[in-house]
């Protein structure tokens, strides 16, 4: 929605700016050299092929949408937006489908599996939990981004998140660091719970799927409600 | 009719968004808001804010990497 005047300061503007450079070029010999390291990797080690193009396409795919998991987290309190958290909700509905195929398949084989054997990251859950999460929490919203985030934004050019990224390296060293801590006083006395084992493989699936789309609708709703004009 | 600007160049996340929220609220209906940023996350955040509040906006690449954005309180 625009209005006259914007429109005559916009047109103001476009004529004082200078032509921009053609950075097509760059384009095409980033891409010439992704797909080069791409082929060769084919060749050389599969593995590696297939985690570079995924780590590609995340990474095109997070910038162009502008992808953030702390504005995500924050919009809905500081300005009442949740476009972004119903994405993350959405992130979670697919992966629980997914991820649940691919559990599903290994338990079929296996009925008497072990938790470990299980694909993904089953974690040990407890007060460390909560602990990690608040300090990450509260880093990423005064930084302006999580890791991916801030990646990202360093990858544009935006300097600020250097300064980020250096306390970023300092902090992931420092939590290597006292892992073994965490891990000897919390970590390892703390269960991993793992629903299907308790409430079957079907049902967990179908509780964990009501249960995201009732917090998608209720974030739909609360977007709509700070909706403040209705007719645009 | 008054045009106010407003520098956000290397703002972290929310701030412009912060800045110009409270810049609006001492603006009278009418007045034009220039926006300076380098941020492209606020090309979406405040785009989509001001116009869930129902106010005008536009905005325009000036250089590589660096925008301004119109608003005009609309209500």
């Amino acid at each position: 929605m625009t209005s006259s005047r914007i429109e005559a300061l916009k047109k103001q503007k476009q004529m004082e700016i200078r032509k921009k450079n053609n950075q097509m070029h760059y384009a095409v010999l980033g891409t010439t050299i992704t797909f080069m390291i791409y082929f060769m990797l084919i060749n050389y080690h599969l593995r590696l092929s297939s985690f570079w193009i995924i780590g590609i396409l995340l990474g095109i795919t997070m910038q162009r949408s502008r992808f953030c998991f702390a504005s995500s987290f924050r919009d809905p309190i500081m300005v009442g937006s949740t476009s972004l958290l119903k994405a993350v909700l959405l992130a979670f509905i697919i992966s629980t489908i997914g991820f649940f195929i691919i559990q599903y398949k290994t338990i079929v084989l296996n009925p008497d599996y072990l938790i470990t054997e299980i694909p993904g990251q089953l974690s040990p859950v407890g007060i460390h939990t909560a602990i990690g999460a608040v300090l990450f929490g509260v880093g990423m919203v005064v930084a302006g981004g999580c890791a991916s985030g801030t990646l990202i934004r360093i990858g544009e050019g935006y300097m600020m998140q250097l300064v980020v990224l250096i306390g970023f390296i300092i902090g992931s060293t420092l939590g290597a660091k006292h892992f073994v801590f965490w891990d000897k006083t919390l970590i390892s006395k703390a269960p991993i719970i793992y629903f299907p084992k308790y409430l079957g493989f079907f049902p967990s699936l179908i509780l964990q799927l009501i249960l995201l789309c009732s917090l998608y609708y209720i974030a739909d709703w609360y977007d709509k409600k700070n909706n403040i004009t209705i007719t645009m | 009719m008054v045009e106010y600007k407003l520098d956000c160049l290397y703002e972290a996340c929310p701030i412009p968004l912060l800045k110009a929220l409270k810049q609006l609220e001492k603006m009278k209906i009418g007045d034009i808001l220039i926006m300076h940023t380098d941020h492209n996350c606020s090309i979406v955040n405040v785009v989509e804010w001001t116009k869930k509040q129902g106010h005008y906006i536009d905005y325009v690449e000036i250089v590589e990497g660096e925008w301004e954005i119109y608003i005009e309180k609309a209500r």
